[in-house]
């Protein structure tokens, strides 16, 4: 089955369903989300629309079951070894700021994080500089975008309790070689912690293979519902650390003086869950191994490589991460001199209804370092199609003709 | 200058839509910014612009690229013209609001305001019964009081100090539609009021000479007569015994005014009075001057109002 044939179980995609076809090549902010998964979470709400893990009845049972299998899948797609260090979250950002809140953190401590990070691998460690007084260094990334190896070996050389690195940037594509970073870091005796919410729509990612302490992931990355997210800890660090969000459901008692905490992960899933949301992310996860990891990275280099030897000749094109599409997945970044990117954006649009992102995409920092305004990215999953890359080349030319 | 322009027309589009609201708030904060001498930060010119290239890109490359060009001139351009409509705009509410017509008093020019030009409309004078000269046009700027002798005009308050001179006839649909308005009018403000009336339908011209002895008998029932036929139904004006009854009715002797109307002397007076009214050169009735100024045509209730008292009447 060739990737876009999955196309049929994306509603947007359906031309029954939109008058308007769309050409969305904007995955790397949000992924659509097939019907499967839109099922998964209507069944929830028309059928056993109930609580998990609190209540005894028929549909708090199955609501439980469907929890735990969700967990289970989750742990699955990430190769944990137990479903324990599976722990729901909002997003991403949520996860990291987790474990920057929940992880015992002393004055002094050194976290290192890299040149390019999504604000959300970036502003909980400002804050903690901030609030706990740890030490925040930055590791810039080479000119081409590419991971400093040895930059990296000298960096954590002066003691580090925590690397926490983007595992593929969602500013260039650019993925990192984590096995080495995780092996080096473990040698000094620093814990890593991964942000895959780029990584994990478009790699199989295996969190024992990989030894990684912790690692984030986004559900609306994976075809999952926005709102979701996962973070993955292993058992021993999940279990000695206090719970950030506390309250209803983290708490096997309580007296008006204490309280005793459940154990991982319920301790760190404070209130009611999004249930529908994480029965639907357990299917999406379920969905995307069905598509085969394999298949996507190849659909994202035959469209990537479209979209770059199809502007390689433009003036004023500058790309943004290294010249190489097999080293970008999906994502296409880049600006043209004097062009504002959300005029862009805006035209792709209006032009052709093609959906990109444009902008400093949350990484304004490395943006203001690099004196950079902004910039486009065209980011293509495996549900686009060669035509639509094309057609993406088209009128980017048609506008560069323009303006 | 694209906000302001912009702010300006999506405001009044997002009277009726809340999408063109969402936009003129941005292209209002945006020309706030640029007024304090700050950069817009909304890019509210930004997005307008692309979504306009990007929707003319794909019809003409050419006139895409000229616009991209050239879009801070257009939009001066734009500017500039929607300034000087603004200033038309204005003048031309204010002028309606003054004169009912945009164009200035007595213009039968198009009017968004009166678009069937019903304040300009008057009823032909020019095959009635006493068919006003040919040589005098419908422009309006011939209409004069100079040389005319008022002394044969019905006339009522005649120690006020303004002067209202009302050319009509009983059964011109404009001047009936006007009447009321100025009946109240002269309620209200007591100007010194002229009636000439002067028949545009042969069959009611007898009118003129029953009006001219009603007049000459009893002035305050000359007034009452005129409130009577210009409420009677138009169709009856024309009927002898209607009007006998109505003079009966106002406590004359109908048979002594209708003697007084066949007399040749009140044929010769009533000439006269009309020979004046074309003295006026007007052209159609309703034609009223207040205070020598000239209004032609059934004009709101305001405009009189605002002749005789100036532009805030309701505050006296």
């Amino acid at each position: 089955m060739a990737t876009h044939d999955y196309r049929i179980d994306f509603p947007i995609l359906n031309p029954q369903n939109n008058d308007k076809p769309i050409i969305y090549l904007d995955t790397a902010c949000q992924s659509l989300r097939p019907r499967q998964v839109i099922e998964a979470m209507n069944r929830y709400y028309t059928k056993f629309p109930a609580c998990s893990g609190r209540s005894n009845h028929q549909l708090a049972a199955t609501v439980t079951r469907l929890m735990d299998e969700a967990r289970q899948q989750m742990a699955r797609f990430l190769g944990a070894s137990r479903m324990e260090e599976i722990v729901f979250t909002r997003n991403t950002t949520e996860a990291i700021n987790l474990v920057a809140n929940a992880y015992d953190f002393q004055t002094g401590d050194t976290v290192l994080i890299g040149g390019k990070e999504h604000n959300s691998n970036l502003i909980p460690w400002q804050m903690l500089v901030k609030r706990r007084g740890i030490h925040l260094k930055i590791l810039p990334p080479l000119s081409d975008g590419s991971f400093d190896l040895p930059g990296f070996e000298q960096a954590i050389s002066g003691g580090v309790k925590l690397v926490s690195f983007g595992y593929t940037s969602n500013l260039d594509g650019v993925t990192l070689p984590v096995e080495q970073i995780i092996k080096l870091a473990h040698k000094r005796g620093a814990l890593v912690m991964l942000d895959a919410a780029q990584a994990a729509p478009q790699r199989k990612v295996n969190v024992r293979a990989l030894d990684v302490d912790f690692l984030a992931l986004s559900g609306h990355k994976i075809l999952g519902p926005s709102g979701t997210g996962v973070l993955y800890g292993k058992y021993k660090l999940l279990d000695a650390m206090n719970p950030f969000m506390v309250g209803g459901d983290t708490v096997a008692t309580s007296t008006y003086e204490t309280c005793e905490f459940l154990p991982v992960p319920e301790k760190y899933e404070a209130g009611l869950q999004d249930y529908a949301g994480v029965i639907g992310l357990g299917e999406a996860a379920r969905y995307l191994q069905a598509v085969g990891f394999d298949a996507i990275q190849k659909q994202e280099l035959l469209l990537n490589k479209i979209m770059t030897e199809g502007t390689i000749d433009m003036q004023g094109l500058h790309l943004i991460g290294p010249a190489d599409p097999a080293l970008r997945s999906g994502i296409f970044t880049f600006y043209i001199d004097g062009i504002d990117s959300h005029r862009i954006a805006l035209m792709l649009d209006q032009m052709a209804n093609i959906c990109v992102r444009s902008g400093q995409h949350c990484v304004h920092s490395w943006f203001n370092a690099n004196g950079i305004k902004g910039s486009v990215r065209a980011s293509a999953y495996f549900y686009n199609t060669e035509e639509e890359a094309e057609l993406f080349v088209e009128n980017l030319i048609k506008i560069r003709k323009v303006l | 200058m694209f906000c302001i322009v912009a702010a300006v027309v999506l405001s009044i589009l997002g009277i009726f839509s809340a999408a063109n609201r969402r936009l003129a708030k941005e292209a209002l904060d945006c020309v706030f910014r640029r007024i304090t001498f700050r950069p817009c930060n909304t890019g509210f010119d930004e997005k307008m612009k692309a979504k306009i290239l990007g929707k003319m890109i794909n019809r003409s490359e050419g006139t895409a690229r000229f616009l991209n060009k050239n879009f801070e001139v257009l939009a001066w351009i734009f500017f500039v013209l929607m300034l000087v409509s603004s200033v038309f705009l204005v003048r031309s509410l204010y002028l309606f609001y003054t004169t009912g017509s945009c164009n200035g008093a007595n213009d039968a020019g198009f009017c968004v305001f009166d678009p069937t030009g019903e304040h300009n409309e008057t009823s032909s004078t020019a095959e009635g019964a006493c068919p006003v000269p040919a040589n005098i046009t419908d422009e309006g700027g011939g209409l004069t009081l100079n040389g005319v002798d008022l002394n044969l005009w019905p006339v009522k308050n005649t120690e006020s100090e303004d002067q209202f001179i009302f050319i009509g006839c009983y059964s011109c649909d404009y001047t009936r539609k006007v009447y009321p308005d100025i009946r109240r009018l002269v309620d209200e403000f007591q100007p010194e009021f002229f009636f000439g009336e002067y028949p545009t339908k042969l069959k009611t011209d007898y009118l003129s000479r029953i009006g001219y002895c009603v007049y000459n008998q009893d002035q305050e029932k000359y007034w009452h007569m005129n409130d009577a036929f210009f409420a009677q139904d138009i169709a009856f004006l024309e009927d002898v015994s209607a009007t006998h009854a109505i003079l009966t009715n106002l406590g004359l002797d109908a048979d002594d005014i209708e003697a007084c109307a066949a007399e040749p002397e009140t044929e010769e007076e009533v000439q006269n009075l009309f020979e004046e009214i074309r003295n006026t050169n007007f052209y159609g009735t309703p034609t009223i001057f207040i205070n020598g100024e000239p209004l032609v045509g059934p004009k709101p209730f305001r405009v009189y109002a605002i002749q005789l008292e100036g532009l805030f009447y309701w505050l006296k």
